[in-house]
């Protein structure tokens, strides 16, 4: 008869989710279309093509080498020429180009006469990211220019060519991006905008767990059964617990096997991680729903959790760069724990010494919050709160 | 006889309103038992408490012998039929059937004779949110006896619904109680004033018991007060 019983408490649980439109939708289409959305957003993989405008104030066999060099670069894309600098003042204004290269009159004469000279580079610092990448790019065209000046004049100056290329290179810095070398943006942000989406309808959801139910009038049905409330909500959490895990599954079957993204740690391990986040998202949200007045209120709760919890994880804003108070806080959520920890498991797998307690963390935290829904509850008068 | 409850100094507090100030009462084996009160008298609430839905400040409340703040075992014995529908929205009536039976481990039979008793064949794949209001109350008392109770707590059944629905809750109700069966009522028509073993008028916090004659002695003596009071007797 109990076995009975959970098994019509899960079933009525699961028709309930399925029968719910909203929920139904927000569950699977959510998630799913927001891989899909990133994947689209950010299929380029990196940023390339950067619109470049030349303003060539000396019009030397020299500045021409510049501009050659610059329409070579890889990642910069020459869009325009100008004759004066306010021209190019006004296209970076409107957005037209991101890079502006001015090179001065006498440009190739100072050169010549081994005098100092001054090519100026401005770059559009309106988008963060776009302006990072144009001066990584535009930064590996001027060193190579500047060595190419240096060496030339080393020579002019009597030291023998060999000599003189050497010197420049005497200390080599040869840079080596691991886990993630081509800089692809896909493989660092896809996936975890995905999940962030994810993460916000598995709070949701989960904070409808208990006022979903003592919220409504057929909660006198359950009170007066006599029922275990520890059996109903056991039963309850159960089947959200499994329609949680199955949904995030579409999504790491496009992001691993489709998309190929990485996934360093395999795949035993990044489902285990994922169960036990979703334990303690679930634990969170179970008792911010013990917590809530009404089911308004237990979603209004859950989206001041759910939407700041991101960018306060540390995966796209470094830990590191928040203020030190903040630093400590932001552990109290277990997102952080689980955007950080994917972050290691996917590109690193540092190995179990490492993430254990990151799964320790998230364990304890199911378990707290758990503890503190079923405290709520023990201590509530069971008031009808609709 | 052990009384089916027993009510002792009950008192209860909503926010800053004393609902009742210490009521006592005794409902005995077999008896039908009427709550009489005007709106926010407290009849509900009464019948929250003594189904174990709300708890309450002060005072004793035993059900079938047990004390209710201190177990829930009353429950297997207890049925409810609340005053605006708690039954499951977004289930069918079948699908509510099987599902309190499963929470009152009733069995399947129990829910196809409920079928047969309520006339509900022609609704079962119906949402409850699709009925009328007296389908909706066969629905409730159906469900609320699927565990074979010894006490019956309705609250307000048999207001404004169908005179069929009506005839067959209370042939329904009739058959409960020559079983054996318990039951406590609201009402706040004092037309059924006469189908109760005893009445009790819950008025400002406190509860009078009457029999059923001198209950409608009382309040026809208070419908000519009043209205000597307003000038609108006639007589």
């Amino acid at each position: 008869m109990m076995i009975r019983q959970c098994w019509v408490i899960m079933q009525r649980e699961l028709f309930y989710m399925w029968r719910d439109k909203s929920l139904r939708n927000i569950l699977l289409v959510g998630p799913l279309l927001g891989l899909l959305l990133m994947a689209g957003v950010y299929s380029s993989q990196r940023i390339g093509n950067i619109s470049t405008a030349i303003v060539d104030l000396d019009k030397s066999s020299a500045s021409r080498q510049v501009t050659t060099d610059l329409k070579n670069s890889q990642n910069l894309q020459v869009v325009a020429y100008f004759d004066t600098f306010s021209q190019l003042e006004e296209s970076i204004k409107r957005g037209e180009v991101i890079v502006g290269v001015v090179i001065p009159e006498n440009y190739g004469k100072d050169i010549a006469l081994q005098r100092q000279t001054k090519v100026a580079v401005l770059i559009d610092g309106m988008n963060i990211i776009y302006a990072t990448n144009a001066s990584s790019a535009v930064l590996t065209v001027t060193r190579t220019l500047g060595a190419q000046v240096g060496i030339r004049t080393l020579i002019a100056k009597g030291i023998q060519p060999n000599q003189a290329q050497e010197a420049y290179q005497s200390v080599a810095f040869p840079e080596e991006a691991w886990f993630n070398p081509t800089a692809n943006y896909a493989y660092f942000l896809v996936l975890a905008f995905a999940l962030n989406v994810w993460q916000q309808c598995c709070t949701l959801a989960s904070c409808m767990t208990i006022i979903g139910e003592n919220g409504r009038r057929s909660w006198y049905q359950i009170r007066t059964s006599g029922i275990s409330l520890f059996k109903l909500f056991f039963c309850k959490s159960f089947v959200h617990i499994g329609i949680l895990l199955l949904t995030v599954l579409p999504v790491y079957f496009l992001a691993f096997v489709v998309f190929k993204l990485p996934l360093a740690c395999g795949w035993s391990s990044f489902l285990l991680f994922t169960l036990i986040f979703i334990l303690a998202l679930h634990g969170l949200g179970t008792m911010m729903s013990s917590l809530s007045p009404n089911a308004v209120n237990a979603s209004r709760y859950g989206m001041i959790i759910a939407l700041p919890s991101f960018l306060l994880s540390g995966f796209t804003w470094p830990l590191q760069a928040m203020p030190q108070w903040l630093q400590h806080v932001v552990w109290i959520l277990p997102q952080t724990w689980f955007f950080q920890g994917v972050s290691f498991l996917t590109f690193k797998n540092p190995g179990w010494g490492f993430v254990s307690h990151y799964f320790l963390a998230l364990s304890l935290m199911a378990v707290l919050f758990y503890s503190v829904a079923a405290l709520r509850l023990m201590v509530s008068d069971f008031p009808h709160k609709g | 006889m052990e009384p089916v409850i027993r009510v002792t100094n009950l008192a209860q507090k909503i926010g800053h309103k004393l609902l009742f100030q210490g009521i006592s009462f005794e409902v005995q084996p077999g008896e039908c038992f009427g709550i009489f009160g005007t709106r926010g008298a407290g009849k509900t609430s009464l019948v929250h408490i003594l189904a174990g839905i709300d708890r309450f400040k002060s005072g004793q409340v035993a059900i079938l012998g047990f004390n209710i703040k201190k177990t829930e075992k009353f429950k297997r014995s207890l049925g409810l039929v609340t005053q605006e529908s708690s039954l499951f929205r977004d289930m069918t009536v079948v699908e509510n059937l099987d599902f309190i039976a499963a929470l009152k481990k009733a069995s399947r039979a129990a829910v196809r004779e409920m079928i047969e008793s309520f006339q509900l064949q022609e609704f079962l794949t119906k949402p409850v949110t699709s009925l009328d209001i007296g389908v909706l109350q066969r629905v409730s008392l159906a469900c609320a006896l699927l565990n074979q109770p010894k006490l019956l707590i309705l609250d307000e059944i048999i207001k404004d619904i169908d005179l069929f629905s009506r005839n067959l809750i209370l042939q329904e109700l009739e058959q409960f109680l020559a079983a054996g069966g318990t039951c406590v009522s609201t009402f706040s028509n004092f037309v059924f004033s006469q189908s109760f073993s005893k009445v009790a008028w819950l008025e400002g916090g406190e509860m009078t018991i009457y029999d059923p004659e001198g209950a409608q002695a009382e309040w026809n003596r208070q419908v000519k007060y009043y209205a000597e009071q307003s000038g609108r007797y006639d007589d």
